[in-house]
């Protein structure tokens, strides 16, 4: 297995002068291709931060991003719209569909964007809806289906073009269980059975457990990571809620 | 407290107020300047009939006012709509919602207000010009000076006032009827899609087409029916084309819509179905006031061709209906000393530097009119032309109405003799003269006249008199009704020839060239200067309509914009789907007017180009008419495309 991510000391500070919240302190990791990464922590600790640099989406302060080889903190303005293209899929909470558009549109779209020849645009759609069970509402409009639906066409959306990293910003955020129950499952196979690599941002530890490694933050740094390794998902599940006992609070913060 | 709140309000939402308060001050000022012109003691003065400028500009102003009224209304609403999230927070506060509409009532009061004042001041400068421009019309000398009327001013603040008052009104009532929970929720609600079937749209189209052609039809039976029926025909035509129009173009983009998103090939290249997405959601959302905007440019454009074409038209005929200072025509047989006290009653007011009494022959069987060759050449020297010769067996012929000329000469040159009382008289060497003559009523009455030597036209019966006179400095324009006055009363005795009776009734017709010069500035004037007013404050509202349809989906289109620039989509290629996008929203209501100004321009040109004296006038007028419209239309689209880049490709984070 290659090494698809890999973070060395990264930093990110907003503000200036004598006003600085430091957001991300020093943050480094890996992830190698075909695993399935949580990161957790609570509000503030710098999960979405960290997203948005490794997307793309906000700058780094200090340090460096390496996506398959690219040093992610290093591209230009006009490199950007290409290396999303090329490199990343993204599923947000609250799913980002147009409105305008079918669900099967809404797929195709990345598609068209990232110039398929039109002739094969509808049969990767059609395959795609039929890997996440959502062909019998692709004539549809995103106001006609439920929110799970929503979000798996987003999933589809995110992953039709194969990237090399697909980043999922509590994808599960805006579902009922049963609806994220059916989305997990569905993330989960798209890693088994396509191998693709998912980074997924999550503060619900019922989320993160269909991952394979944890990662835990608190205060802009690791705090620790787990590994699913060879444990049942009810195991894993409760080694989680274990550390997020932990990550409550320190010793140290007990007078 | 609340008062500094409003301010501070207008300074953070400055960039949604701005189409608003600029379109707000140029109604302002358009209205005032165009009042101060109308008003004006000294443009009054300067023809008996200027009051129809006057009334023109009042009756359009109420319908300005009436139109503006419901364009604020909607402003408001998009206003409003910006202004939802702010307004829940202000009640979750606390805030009352009298308060609440309080507020947004003193902020718009300071923006109505600044507007006015502002229009106003730039409407005083604007009237400076307009006045040169009319001054410079009647030829009278003139410099630069604004029009500052009290009347006009008062005038403009109260249509202004009703305009605006209307628009509060209606935003009054909408914030006292808003649910906070609307207010909270209601830009997270789903766009919901959903067009007609292609089959119905084309039915629908198709339908509307035939409306079109039957409204058509109709009108063309209407111009051609000369009792008030005609107006019965012309109203139901225009009726009927304004719905096909408004259901044409709401069905039109629909059609397109639907026939690109069935081909693949189309629908799948490059960003096109994002932007057939957008398209979408445009129709479905502004297809009514994009119908609607397609209604009232075509108003604005015919109104401001018309306007200024018939106007110019009728200044550039001008000089040909009166070539001559004075002139009294009756179509009687009386004797040559009739006119004698005529020109003596005139010369009693003005000095007669010189006049001609000749007859219009009549030529037996013939729709032709005959002068003789001394009547003629007496004509042309008084007009400043040089004689002309023919020998007594020739004859020559006068046609100053350039679309005759040609049917003319090809006849002459079928049959180059005519006979006359067993006389046969051959065409001259140069058998047409076209010089302007006044050919209606002076010298003749179809638009052309034959040239006979003297022997000739004596043999034939004069049953109509003519008496043309050249004025010393011209004459003046209250001649005309004086020697009505004179011709009608007892004082003049008309003495008539020998053997001959008066007609049952007797056509009299008095030409004095002052009165019609002005009268027909007037004219002019006027419809140049209403056809102008209506059809640029039309235009103007028409853009901010489109302007705020595209503002108010502002948000929604961030939010669709960041989604392609995740998936990749580079800024560069974000700026030209945003001018597609935009372009397209604002060349749909064009799409009917444009073609219809075309068709209008060439069909004027077609069907009276030939009527106007001056060549290319159509032609040019037609192109001051969309040049003036696109500078206006381009300026806000360019205003829209500037504010809607910068939204929407404002940084996203990075």
């Amino acid at each position: 297995m290659s090494e698809v991510l890999k973070l060395e000391h990264i930093q990110k500070y907003y503000g200036s002068k004598g006003n600085v919240t430091k957001a991300i302190q020093d943050i480094s990791f890996s992830v190698q291709e075909g695993e399935f990464v949580g990161i957790m922590g609570a509000s503030g600790s710098g999960k979405t931060t960290l997203l948005n640099c490794i997307s793309t989406i906000d700058m780094v302060s200090a340090g460096h991003i390496y996506l398959n080889g690219t040093d992610v903190t290093e591209i230009t303005e006009k490199q950007i719209a290409q290396f999303r293209r090329e490199n990343l899929g993204f599923v947000f909470q609250d799913f980002n569909l147009l409105d305008t558009l079918t669900i099967s549109e809404n797929i195709a779209l990345a598609l068209t964007i990232n110039r398929v020849p039109a002739g094969d645009i509808d049969g990767r759609v059609r395959e795609m809806a039929g890997n996440l069970n959502i062909t019998d509402i692709l004539d549809k409009y995103p106001y006609q289906v439920s929110g799970g639906q929503k979000q798996r066409c987003a999933c589809a959306r995110a992953i039709i073009n194969q990237p090399k990293l697909i980043l999922a910003d509590e994808p599960t955020g805006a579902l009922d269980s049963h609806s994220s129950q059916m989305l997990l499952s569905a993330i989960q196979s798209i890693n088994e059975t396509l191998g693709a690599t998912i980074l997924m941002v999550t503060h619900d530890a019922f989320s993160a457990s269909y991952a394979n490694r944890i990662l835990f933050l608190r205060d802009g740094t690791i705090f620790t990571e787990i590994f699913k390794g060879n444990n049942s998902r009810r195991t894993f599940f409760e080694k989680i809620l274990d550390v997020l006992t932990m990550t409550g609070g320190g010793v140290s913060d007990v007078c | 407290m609340y008062a500094k709140l409003a301010f501070r309000n207008i300074r953070r939402s400055l960039r949604d107020y701005i189409i608003y308060f600029v379109t707000l001050t140029l109604t302002a000022a358009l209205m005032y300047s165009f009042l101060a012109l109308g008003l004006s003691p000294d443009i009054l003065a300067m023809t008996e009939n200027m009051s129809m400028l006057t009334t023109g500009i009042l009756i359009l102003s109420v319908l300005i006012a009436f139109m503006s009224s419901f364009v604020i209304g909607y402003a408001v609403r998009f206003m409003l709509g910006q202004r939802k999230k702010e307004f829940a927070a202000y009640e979750l506060m606390g805030m009352e919602v009298k308060t609440i509409r309080n507020l947004f009532l003193v902020e718009n009061g300071i923006i109505g207000g600044g507007a006015f004042l502002l229009g106003a001041l730039v409407g005083t400068g604007l009237s400076g010009l307009l006045n040169q421009v009319i001054q410079n019309i009647f030829e009278v000398p003139h410099t630069y000076r604004v029009l500052f009327s009290f009347r006009a001013w008062g005038m403009t603040l109260f249509f202004f006032t009703l305009m605006y008052g209307f628009g509060m009104f209606r935003a009054a009532s909408v914030i006292r009827r808003q649910k906070v929970i609307d207010l909270l929720y209601d830009n997270q609600k789903n766009e919901e899609i959903g067009f007609q079937s292609l089959l119905r749209s084309v039915l629908t189209g198709l339908l509307s087409i035939a409306v079109m052609v039957a409204g058509v039809i109709l009108l063309e039976k209407g111009l051609h029916i000369q009792t008030n029926e005609a107006l019965l025909y012309c109203g139901g035509a225009c009726l009927l084309i304004l719905v096909a129009v408004y259901e044409l173009h709401r069905k039109i983009p629909v059609l397109l819509y639907l026939l690109a998103k069935r081909n693949p090939q189309r629908k799948y290249r490059e960003e096109n179905l994002f932007f057939l997405g957008q398209i979408g959601s445009r129709i479905q959302s502004s297809g009514r006031t994009m119908a609607v905007v397609t209604i009232l440019l075509t108003i604005s454009l015919t109104t401001m061709f018309i306007g200024l074409t018939m106007g110019a038209g009728y200044k550039a005929n001008m000089e040909a209906y009166y070539p001559y200072d004075a002139g009294v025509a009756i179509d009687a047989p009386l004797t040559k000393n009739s006119m004698d006290t005529v020109r003596s009653f005139v010369e009693k007011r003005c000095k007669v530097e010189d006049s001609a009494t000749y007859y219009l022959y009549t030529v037996p069987g013939k729709s032709i009119e005959a002068l003789s060759l001394s009547d003629y050449n007496h004509l042309r020297d008084i007009l400043g032309f040089s004689s002309v010769s023919i020998s007594n067996n020739e004859f020559l012929v006068h046609c100053d109405t350039w679309n005759y000329v040609d049917d003319i000469q090809q006849r002459l040159e079928q049959q180059s003799k005519i006979t006359l009382n067993g006389q046969t008289l051959t065409a001259a060497e140069t058998p047409i003269l076209t010089e302007p003559m006044e050919q209606y009523q002076m010298a003749g009455t179809n638009g052309y006249v034959l040239v006979l030597p003297d022997k000739v036209a004596s043999q034939l019966p004069g049953e109509k008199i003519r008496l043309v006179m050249k004025l010393a400095d011209g004459g003046y324009p209250e001649l005309r009704s004086e020697l009505r006055q004179f011709l009608n009363s007892g004082e003049w005795l008309p003495d008539i020839q020998p053997g001959q009776e008066l007609p049952e009734k007797m056509t009299m017709g008095i030409t004095v060239k002052a009165w019609g010069v002005a009268n027909s500035l007037t004219g002019f004037t006027t419809l140049s200067f209403c056809g102008l007013y209506l059809s640029i404050i039309f235009i103007i509202l028409s853009c901010s309509v489109l302007a705020f349809e595209q503002l108010s989906s502002i948000d929604k289109n961030r939010k669709n914009y960041a989604v392609i620039d995740r998936l990749g989509v580079s800024s560069q290629k974000q700026v030209a789907l945003i001018r597609k996008e935009l372009s397209t929203v604002f060349f749909i209501p064009l799409l009917f007017p444009i073609i219809l100004t075309v068709f209008l321009i060439a069909g004027t040109q077609l069907l009276f180009g030939k009527s106007f004296l001056q060549e290319g006038l159509v032609l040019f007028y037609g192109m001051v008419t969309i040049l003036l419209f696109c500078a206006i239309y381009l300026t806000y689209f360019g205003a829209t495309m500037f504010l809607f880049k910068k939204v929407i490709l404002r940084p996203k984070i990075r």
